[in-house]
């Protein structure tokens, strides 16, 4: 990189909001170092530091807490890292609207101990809330077991400001619930992987924080015993906010047994007992048993169960299927890496069919039965009418294991997105789908 | 875009009878009038045809036949669109996906089904109802408009306070594109890899394609609903009542509010058991699990009653709760009974801002000289002030425009939108500056230019034209033609 558009980009932050060097290891991606990370402490500055890069032609890889990082193929060309932590702001919060504005940087975990004062919360539990950003979590739809009742990012985020990849501010939607007036431009930003903007601020949909909430989990014999009780949950009158199905590997991560169904509920103190009894009533024509209160702790260990299997999984895939399907994907992919002499874990929000599945490493390190398994694994996804996505693998798996898949018409439609959002192909390039 | 001769146009009608068989192209200007306007009557534009394709394949045939002959065409569903989004307003193809209204496939495990654009809205609960389930998004046209159009408008209604609005409940499209391709957008699981293409497509306002076939959820129908009038004799104080029921942690399905006039018109017109005499009430309903129910109802009766709340009372039985709801879904058209016209306004503020903005309408209504009624989602902060006019009065359709235009300046002013259900269209566009930049706009114009490079699919909507100037207000009520008659009525 030029000498002269780091003297630019310092001139713009501060040399202090500028690492160079040694400084850049916490930013080191499958063995990739950008050039430089840097810390904008302003929207304006950020704009500033993105037109800079668009003129030198140098790629910006938008960064909140690196939590998701390494998620998809790594950057085509070194770059910058621009860091939004110093972006950390609770810009607005009106109790009385069930509405948030922050900036992009802020940690899941400071907004809802700010919220939680005031009694209310943002309804998205995606893992390592101390570390991610909400800017992060909505790049890359982060999102955890209680998505079953009160969804994901595209249901919360009502008012975007982000930088353009020609370095435009721009907002999209706005900070009232409900919002017609032109393009749902939030929308577009949601899981696009910093490649479309670089989100500095943001407007989110709030909720009261519930009187109770508890956490139930119950074991059963088999996969398709839990399965069905899935599915006849779903046809009862119970109102659950979680429901997570996991395998014994992962149930082993919390020092539970399983298979196992989780289920969660909240309300009043009247709703969540009644709808305790319904759930053992129910899961026990399942063969159903052992039901019992998980402790919040382990509860919000739930989301990384599968990969936390293992101390250092070989891969990770992520799938969304059918919730009829998650038993039987789960069951498939289990026996087709078994086949492969792998051991796999399985962790998955049953009700809305998104499935975690994590290998464990070999003795060997042999990068080849993983590559079959995967590849196993995706044609089991597609099966079942659904979609996968390798979440985390080594480099040498993603060379082998397509990290997204073949996306067929409709990437030609997401392909003319990015070309109009950022022309110069400055963000994040190469990182994710259809080549984009 | 081209203008057709007379001569190239009997030979495209030829082609479009072949293509779709007899009864399946309006040319005669006579037929076309029925499709000159839709919910908004004072926009009126002719089409070239009018056409009515049964399957995916006729749409994209209908589109690339568009294209070669460089045609603007639009998708119309039932036309009770309130901002002018159907119209042909530059001629060429109105597409109409009426006869596409079949339910495809109903998955009740897995809690979707996939529909075609024209069925009716309240036709897909009817259909799912017997098993328990319904499609949550209810707009007040919900026996007239198709799921189609709801997709092109993002649509809500009063349960979306709880629930969400149509985009929530929209899981994958088909799509025909403006270049006649036809291309799959999401999907039936609830997340597919890439851009949400979805999400952005829900609410384009038909700018960005025809959806002909749509995955939506359907969810399970409550156990238990319970609904409650609470009364004021100050405006003031129900408007702080919707804050204090929210600042209890209470999330109801629908918190909506009735002023005295529309009230006073609701009871002349059906009887629904409101009181005339109090300045406004607030229609409240909760729903969910039967246990707690009790409990969840005393705790808004109680934000209501410390709220100053004159009366509060639930409604005892399904009956007296399906009236109450008639009152509220029918003050539109009870308005005809104390006005020869109105003109309905929609706007979104923070909700917290209801005291100042509803007092801000109030003057500026009265400053010209007019009355308006308030009938609207309170909970989402979505207004409907309807103001109330007679046409035959020189100058009074300038005035309703001019008040219109300001309250919408208000919404802004306060941090709000200028549309929370009905959408921008022909009628709104010159209004996008009110709440976006010169910016922001343009982004919109690139994103429209990734789906619709061509400008032929729906053009001249949302976005501001250039010759106009801000102070050109939306345009005053007039029936429609259909309406004048007696045969539909506005909700």
């Amino acid at each position: 990189m030029e000498a002269a558009l780091l003297d630019k980009v310092r001139s713009v932050v501060g040399a202090d909001h500028v690492l160079t060097g040694v400084d850049l290891s916490p930013f080191v991606i499958e063995g990739r170092t950008p050039d430089a990370a840097v810390f904008p402490g302003s929207t304006e500055e950020a704009r500033a530091v993105v037109a800079l890069a668009a003129e030198h032609a140098v790629p910006i890889m938008p960064w909140g807490g690196g939590t998701a990082a390494a998620v998809g193929l790594p950057v085509a060309w070194s770059g910058l890292v621009l860091g939004l932590t110093r972006l950390n702001r609770i810009v607005e919060h009106e109790p009385g609207d069930l509405t948030v504005t922050v900036e992009a940087g802020l940690t899941l975990g400071a907004l809802q101990a700010a919220l939680h004062a005031r009694g209310q919360w943002l309804s998205l539990d995606p893992p390592e809330p101390d570390r991610a950003t909400l800017g992060g979590i909505i790049a890359v739809n982060a999102a955890g077991p209680r998505r079953h009742l009160y969804g994901t990012a595209r249901d919360l985020l009502i008012g975007v400001t982000v930088v353009t990849g020609n370095g435009a501010v721009v907002r999209g939607g706005g900070k009232v619930v409900k919002n017609v007036a032109g393009y749902d431009l939030p929308k577009l930003f949601i899981g696009s992987y910093g490649t479309l903007g670089v989100i500095t601020e943001m407007t989110l949909k709030l909720r009261p924080v519930p009187d109770h909430e508890r956490f139930v989990a119950v074991s059963f014999e088999r996969m398709k015993e839990a399965g069905g009780c899935v599915r006849a949950i779903m046809a009862s009158d119970l109102i659950p906010a979680v429901i997570d199905l996991l395998d014994s590997e992962a149930m082993r991560a919390l020092a539970l047994r399983g298979p196992a169904l989780v289920v969660g509920f909240d309300g009043l103190a009247e709703q969540v007992d009644w709808q305790c009894r319904e759930l053992v009533r129910i899961a026990s024509g399942f063969s159903g048993r052992d039901a019992g209160p998980l402790t919040p702790e382990v509860a919000a260990r739930l989301g990384t169960a599968a990969r936390d299997a293992f101390p250092q999984p070989a891969s990770v895939m992520h799938f969304s299927v059918l919730p009829t399907h998650v038993a039987d994907t789960i069951e498939q992919a289990t026996s087709a890496a078994r086949s492969r002499g792998l051991v796999s874990a399985w962790a998955a929000h049953a009700g809305v069919g998104v499935v975690t599945g994590a290998l464990a490493s070999t003795r060997t390190q042999a990068t080849g039965p993983v590559v079959s398994a995967l590849d196993d694994w995706r044609t089991i996804a597609h099966a079942n009418s659904g979609f996968a996505t390798l979440e985390s693998a080594p480099l040498a798996v993603k060379a082998a294991v397509p990290v997204w898949d073949d996306m067929g018409a409709v990437a030609r439609v997401m392909q003319r997105i990015k070309a109009q959002l950022d022309p110069t192909n400055i963000l994040n390039p190469g990182r994710f789908v259809a080549g984009i | 875009m081209a203008t057709l001769t007379d001569t190239r146009k009997q030979q495209v009608r030829r082609e479009l009878d072949s293509m779709l068989g007899r009864g399946g192209v309006l040319s005669d200007p006579d037929e076309l009038l029925v499709y000159e306007s839709d919910g908004l009557t004072l926009f009126r534009a002719l089409a070239d045809f009018v056409v009515f394709p049964t399957s995916t394949e006729q749409v994209a045939a209908i589109v690339k036949l568009a294209n070669r002959e460089n045609l603007p065409f639009v998708a119309r569903g039932a036309g009770t669109g309130l901002s002018g989004g159907c119209l042909p307003s530059e001629g060429g193809i109105v597409i109409s996906l009426m006869r596409m209204n079949r339910v495809l496939e109903v998955d009740y495990d897995n809690q979707i089904a996939v529909v075609e654009p024209g069925l009716v809205n309240l036709h897909l609960s009817w259909k799912v109802g017997p098993r328990g389930y319904y499609y949550a998004p209810d707009p007040s046209s919900q026996q007239a408009c198709t799921i189609g159009g709801n997709i092109a408008n993002n649509s809500g209604g009063p349960h979306t306070l709880k629930y969400g609005v149509t985009t929530n409940h929209v899981l994958g499209l088909e799509v025909v594109m403006p270049d006649g391709e036809i291309v799959w957008l999401g999907g039936k699981t609830r997340e597919t890899p890439g851009y949400d293409v979805v999400g952005v497509f829900v609410g384009s306002e038909g700018t960005f394609g025809i959806a002909t076939k749509i995955v939506v959820r359907i969810l399970k129908k409550p156990q238990a609903v319970k609904t409650v009038l609470a009364v004021f004799n100050e405006v003031n104080r129900a408007s702080a009542a919707v804050s204090a029921i929210i600042a209890r942690g209470l999330v109801p399905a629908a918190v909506e509010m009735i002023d005295q006039l529309t009230m006073q018109a609701v009871e002349d017109a059906f009887g629904c058991g409101y009181p005339r005499d109090a300045a406004a009430a607030l229609l409240i309903e909760i729903d969910g699990l039967a246990v707690g129910m009790e409990t969840l109802a005393d705790r808004i009766v109680e934000a209501c009653r410390e709220c100053g709340a004159r009366d509060v009372r639930t409604a005892r039985d399904e009956t007296e709760r399906q009236l109450l709801w008639k009152g509220r879904k029918s003050a539109f058209g009870a308005y005809g009974r104390i006005s020869p016209a109105y003109m309905v306004m929609d706007g979104v503020i923070p909700r917290t801002k209801l005291p100042y903005v509803l007092g801000r309408v109030n003057e500026i209504v009265g400053a010209h000289g007019l009355r308006v009624g308030n009938v609207f989602h309170a909970g989402d902060g979505n207004l409907h002030p309807n103001i109330l006019y007679d046409p035959r009065i020189e100058g009074e359709e300038a005035r309703v425009v001019a008040a219109g235009a300001e309250i919408m300046k208000v919404c802004a002013e306060v941090g709000g939108s200028i549309s929370g259900e009905h959408g921008i269209g022909l009628e709104k566009a010159d209004f996008m500056p009110f709440i976006f930049s010169a910016a922001d706009l343009e982004l919109m114009t690139r994103l429209k230019a990734a789906f619709n490079p061509t400008n032929l699919c729906n053009p001249g909507k949302i976005f501001p034209t250039k010759k106009s100037c801000v102070e050109v207000g939306p345009v005053a009520y007039r029936p429609h033609a259909i309406e004048a008659k007696g045969l539909a009525q506005r909700f």
